[in-house]
């Protein structure tokens, strides 16, 4: 199959080093461009000399390169709809980070604007290609626990706020600056928004939607970020399925502006521990274990070493066959809409000190 | 398991446009058969645990390594072969050949080695195959150095874990999935596929991996030779690696 001659934009966001590697070493893809968002993420780009050509306006790249067929949206949230509307002007097709946008109406501009264009959009939401998670899937199919009743998940993480400012920037990660709640200091923006995959996943390994969700605050463990850091959400299911979430920033960090070793202070930086009881039984699963373990350099601190995040290899093998054969990929906009429906019923739960129901 | 391991491996080879191989005798000796020759396969090499140790090791992550510490229990199994992998899996991690070896060993049950490595690093192995038919292998590696250790077992435990734990009303099980490529292949299996691989991407590799495997060899031989005579068995002036 012919590589698909692709391009990444605005190279802020977390996931941008991984498609450093990625875009790299895939054979299906052909890296021709890159566009940075300012030339303060030019000049971070430059430190990992991929080779790959970058411009500051992403006019200025298609015009040195019309070959370009698809792109990585790596950009702050509140950057999508605007590239969105750029890239399917031009029927470019689109690789979306994983919060096309908070705002229901942007995103439905999304879905039009894709359907009219009749480009590709996948969303990147890689947990579907883990091994871990293919083989949870595969045991609930199964009926190792017969009908489930309950899901608890973590999705916890350092924060990466201070390499990648727009994520503790309400305006930049939710799309606008709204409070928590009445008398909250804090803004909608956090650690929330950095982690819609357990809001997926329950979705994906039940089969069914949100009933109703409760969410609630902690105090932060970071003073000073205006955005949440903690927080706890549970709820219903419309089959019934009970679930609990930790999708908090609950693993201190050192304060890099260039994600490198040592980044973590907990000793694992990344956590997605699914637990699944049924009538028959329970699995409990670690998506990102079990690992190598040292308290080696640069900061002597007990470390999880990971050795596995292959996810990309599936994700992409998906991408370029819906782009070759023009087939829409299982993670699109159409699919992800609930699951962000249900990421904005947290923060109404938040503010309204109440469960909120999605009809 | 042949046929189900070439079936992957023919999977890969079309995916990647690579040249054609055959993996033979998978269960004793496993090898690859490709248009180049036969070429050993040390898939302990290509497990994401033993590349992230060596990248510690490499990336001076650890620094000024002093012992390797390795242990490893099976479920039956040849015990040479069993010794020979870790031997192998300690010189590449360290980058350094055996000095010397002092071997004390139950027959062809259990075997307690302390090596010298030419680059001064001591290692120990200890191994036996007397678990109970059909529980998995129990091994452990860690490096211990100035500055770090490192280890393939977390913290207070002394059993490998997993990625899933399955408690149902069939029972218990576990399941640990490494390679979404090769899903539903087992843990050993999916190690010797990434390895035929490996030497099918790059064919001085293979060549590599035969030197490594005769030197192994040596190694389980001076095994043998320091058991039967209680003494230390020198392999400086020897090629080991």
């Amino acid at each position: 199959m012919k590589p698909v001659k692709i391009a990444m934009v605005s190279l802020t966001h977390g996931h941008t080093r991984k498609y450093y590697q990625t875009l790299n070493e895939n054979r299906k893809l052909d890296w021709v461009a890159s566009c940075a968002e300012d030339a303060a993420a030019r000049d971070v780009y430059d430190l990992y000399k991929t080779g790959v050509p970058c411009y500051l306006s992403a006019e200025e790249m298609l015009d040195k390169h019309p070959d370009i067929e698809a792109v990585v949206l790596a950009s702050a949230n509140n950057r999508h709809l605007e590239q969105v509307r750029f890239f399917s002007a031009r029927g470019i097709d689109i690789l979306s980070m994983k919060i096309p946008t908070f705002d229901m109406e942007e995103y439905d501009e999304m879905i039009a604007r894709c359907d009219e264009a009749g480009i590709i959009c996948q969303v990147e939401l890689e947990l579907h290609y883990n091994p871990v998670v293919l083989r949870l899937k595969k045991l609930l199919e199964e009926g190792a626990v017969g009908k489930i009743l309950s899901v608890q998940a973590t999705n916890i993480t350092l924060s990466p706020a201070w390499a990648f400012s727009w994520q503790g920037n309400p305006e930049a990660s939710f799309g606008k600056r709204v409070p928590l709640r009445p008398g909250d200091p804090r803004f909608r923006g956090g650690a929330l928004c950095d982690h819609p995959h357990v809001f997926d996943m329950i979705r994906w390994l039940t089969g069914s939607d949100f009933d109703y969700l409760f969410a609630d605050v902690a105090p932060n463990l970071r003073p000073d970020l205006e955005v949440e850091d903690m927080l706890l959400v549970n709820g219903k299911m419309k089959d019934g399925t009970t679930f609990l979430f930790d999708p908090s920033w609950s693993r201190l960090e050192e304060r890099l502006k260039v994600p490198g070793p040592g980044w973590e202070v907990f000793p694992k930086r990344m956590e997605v521990n699914i637990t699944v009881s049924g009538e028959d039984g329970v699995l409990v699963s670690d998506c990102f274990g079990p690992n190598v373990y040292h308290n080696g350099a640069p900061n002597d601190r007990y470390t999880v070493q990971y050795t596995y995040f292959d996810e990309w290899i599936g994700l992409i093998d998906e991408f370029v066959d819906c782009v070759r054969n023009r087939t829409q990929p299982r993670i699109n906009l159409k699919w992800h809409r609930q699951t962000i429906r249900a990421m904005n019923a947290c923060y109404e739960s938040i503010s309204l000190l109440a469960p909120a129901r999605l009809a | 398991m042949t046929t189900n391991i070439n079936g992957a491996l023919d999977r890969l080879i079309r995916k990647y446009g690579l040249p054609p191989g055959e993996i033979i005798d998978a269960e004793h000796s496993p090898a690859i058969r490709t248009h180049g020759g036969e070429f050993a396969l040390l898939p302990w090499r290509v497990e994401r645990r033993f590349i992230e140790l060596k990248n510690l090791i490499d990336n001076n992550t650890l620094e000024h390594v002093s012992t390797l510490r390795f242990a490893s229990i099976t479920a039956g199994g040849d015990l040479l072969r069993q010794v020979a992998r870790e031997l192998d899996l300690a010189t590449w991690l360290a980058g350094s050949p055996v000095a010397s070896l002092f071997a004390a060993c139950s027959g062809r049950a259990a075997a307690n080695l302390i090596v010298k490595l030419e680059s001064g690093i001591r290692l120990s192995i200890e191994c036996c195959n007397r678990l109970p038919a059909g529980r998995e292998t129990i091994d452990r590696h860690k490096i211990i150095a100035r500055r770090g250790v490192a280890s393939d077992r977390v913290v207070d435990t002394q059993v490998p874990q997993s990625s899933i734990y399955a408690f149902t009303h069939k029972g218990d099980a576990r399941h640990t999935d490494t390679d979404a490529e090769l899903f539903g292949l087992s843990e050993p299996a999916t190690a010797l596929v990434r390895a035929a691989f490996a030497v099918l991407r790059d064919p001085a590799l293979g060549a590599e991996w035969n030197t490594a495997a005769a030197a192994s060899q040596r190694l389980i031989e001076a095994m043998i030779q320091s058991d039967a005579t209680s003494a230390v068995v020198s392999l400086q002036g020897k090629k080991t690696t």
